[in-house]
């Protein structure tokens, strides 16, 4: 399997090449177009619980899976939103996803949803995370909504929960507020942080997508509910 | 005429040179960004009113389009789309036609001619819109597209492009607007429905989707109260 990765950084898309045979998984509502002798089979991906954890995590329940047949195959994918793409070389540990900024990866690669607790059901849809491990080499693909960053952590970093796209698992992390009470944190108008411990990469998005959404919207004339 | 394409592909925009007066360009509404004070404008409806008003109706055109012609040698018009994304040029020669979906149309030497062409009841179940403007003839073509343009050279094996992603076409292909998978998928893929380009020509696929991007924002708009 083969990508690379065009149009960048804004209208980047990605270029998946199949040999016969060879397959990727992808976010439904990902794919741009492909060569007529790839099939596209639909599941819920790891059963119908794996399903629903999956909607829970802000991708969708079901998951497409593109095989080429007879022969070399191509699948265009891209995010939704105007920003970069890069492709993740699998490491031992994994990835942590942030749920939006997931675009496809190869077929063995366990995509397991962390629906978290009471931490998690505050942050709002940022925080729901995607765990991606594989025990052979994969890709994963994730998009973002502006340029992407890549940081090293080294201590401890603290990153809206808003721009994250994906860290490395070896980092602990927790979502907090981003000042010491919560009326500070709310008038400060960051919101909820996500603080990072350890040693790891973290790509994060240059724009925030709910910020964009709530600045459009308010322009917007109301819609019925 | 020589033109040249800026800022591609985030932002592109069109620098149109002049080389003799009276040259002309046929342009959008709105197109225009800046261009010499010595070059004429004219607002029309080109090829009357009935023709005007099938674009506009049919191929998502605007009714007036404006004519730029140089007065001059060495005058230079900018051109581009409203949102954000990529812009191409074709040199039209007269052996092929360029078909465009509704809105991808930016600007044309007058030699090429503009016309709607039914897009069958397909263009309806696609949601791209009833019809394709068919640009014929010969000289420069402007198109450009929400996102980047991906340009595929179709073979004998075809081309599946998701419907909201199709920007235009040349005259060797044609198209069927299928669902992709089992019924299954159709509801659950997310994917809905795509077409299915046969035949041998070059096709442009935009990376972005204009919807795609309106879906994203409309939940964030207020909700009307009910009072």
């Amino acid at each position: 399997m083969q990508i690379e990765v065009g149009y960048r950084p804004a209208q980047s898309m990605a270029r998946v090449v199949l040999e016969n045979g060879e397959q990727i998984r992808a976010e439904s509502g990902a794919m741009v177009g492909m060569s007529t002798n790839v099939q596209m089979t639909t599941a819920a991906t790891g059963g119908m619980m794996g399903g629903l954890k999956r909607m829970f995590g802000g991708e969708s329940f079901f998951q497409n899976t593109f095989t080429a047949q007879g022969g070399q195959g191509e699948v265009l994918l891209a995010h939704s939103l105007c920003g970069d793409s890069v492709v993740l070389p699998m490491t031992p540990q994994g990835f942590f996803i942030q749920s939006s900024s997931y675009i496809a990866s190869s077929p063995w690669v366990n995509i397991e949803t962390k629906v978290g607790g009471f931490k998690s059901f505050f942050a709002g849809e940022g925080v729901f995370v995607l765990k991606a491990t594989a025990q052979q080499d994969a890709q994963v693909i994730v998009g973002a909504f502006g340029g992407i960053q890549e940081l090293h952590c080294d201590g401890n970093l603290v990153i809206d929960t808003g721009h994250l796209v994906a860290w490395d698992t070896t980092l602990e992390y927790s979502v907090g507020k981003s000042a010491k009470g919560w009326m500070s944190s709310f008038l400060s108008g960051e919101g909820l942080v996500c603080h990072f411990r350890g040693q790891g990469r973290i790509w994060i998005q240059t724009r925030n997508p709910a910020e964009y959404g709530a600045t459009i919207g308010r322009m917007l004339p109301p819609r019925e509910s | 005429m020589r033109y040249e394409l800026l800022d591609k592909p985030d932002f592109g925009m069109v620098r149109v040179h002049y080389e003799q007066a009276g040259e002309q360009m046929i342009v959008e509404s709105s197109a225009m960004v800046a261009r010499d004070a010595g070059i004429d404008m004219k607002t029309e409806m080109r090829g009357g009113l009935m023709a005007a008003a099938k674009r506009k109706l049919l191929g998502g055109e605007s009714i007036f389009q404006n004519t730029f012609t140089a007065t001059q040698p060495g005058q230079t018009l900018w051109l581009a789309p409203s949102a954000e994304g990529d812009v191409q040029a074709l040199e039209l020669d007269g052996s092929y036609e360029v078909l465009l979906n509704s809105g991808a149309y930016l600007g044309a030497a007058p030699s090429v001619g503009l016309d709607t062409k039914w897009g069958g009841a397909k263009g309806f179940f696609s949601g791209t819109g009833f019809f394709l403007l068919r640009c014929s003839g010969q000289g420069p073509l402007f198109f450009s597209s929400y996102g980047g343009i991906h340009a595929v050279d179709v073979g004998p094996n075809g081309y599946i492009c998701d419907t909201d992603h199709v920007v235009g076409f040349t005259s060797g292909l044609s198209y069927d607007v299928q669902k992709l998978g089992g019924l299954k998928s159709l509801f659950l893929s997310g994917e809905g429905l795509v077409c299915r380009f046969h035949g041998q020509g070059r096709l442009w696929i935009a990376t972005r989707s204009a919807s795609a991007l309106a879906a994203f924002v409309h939940p964030f708009r207020a909700v009307k109260s009910r009072n």
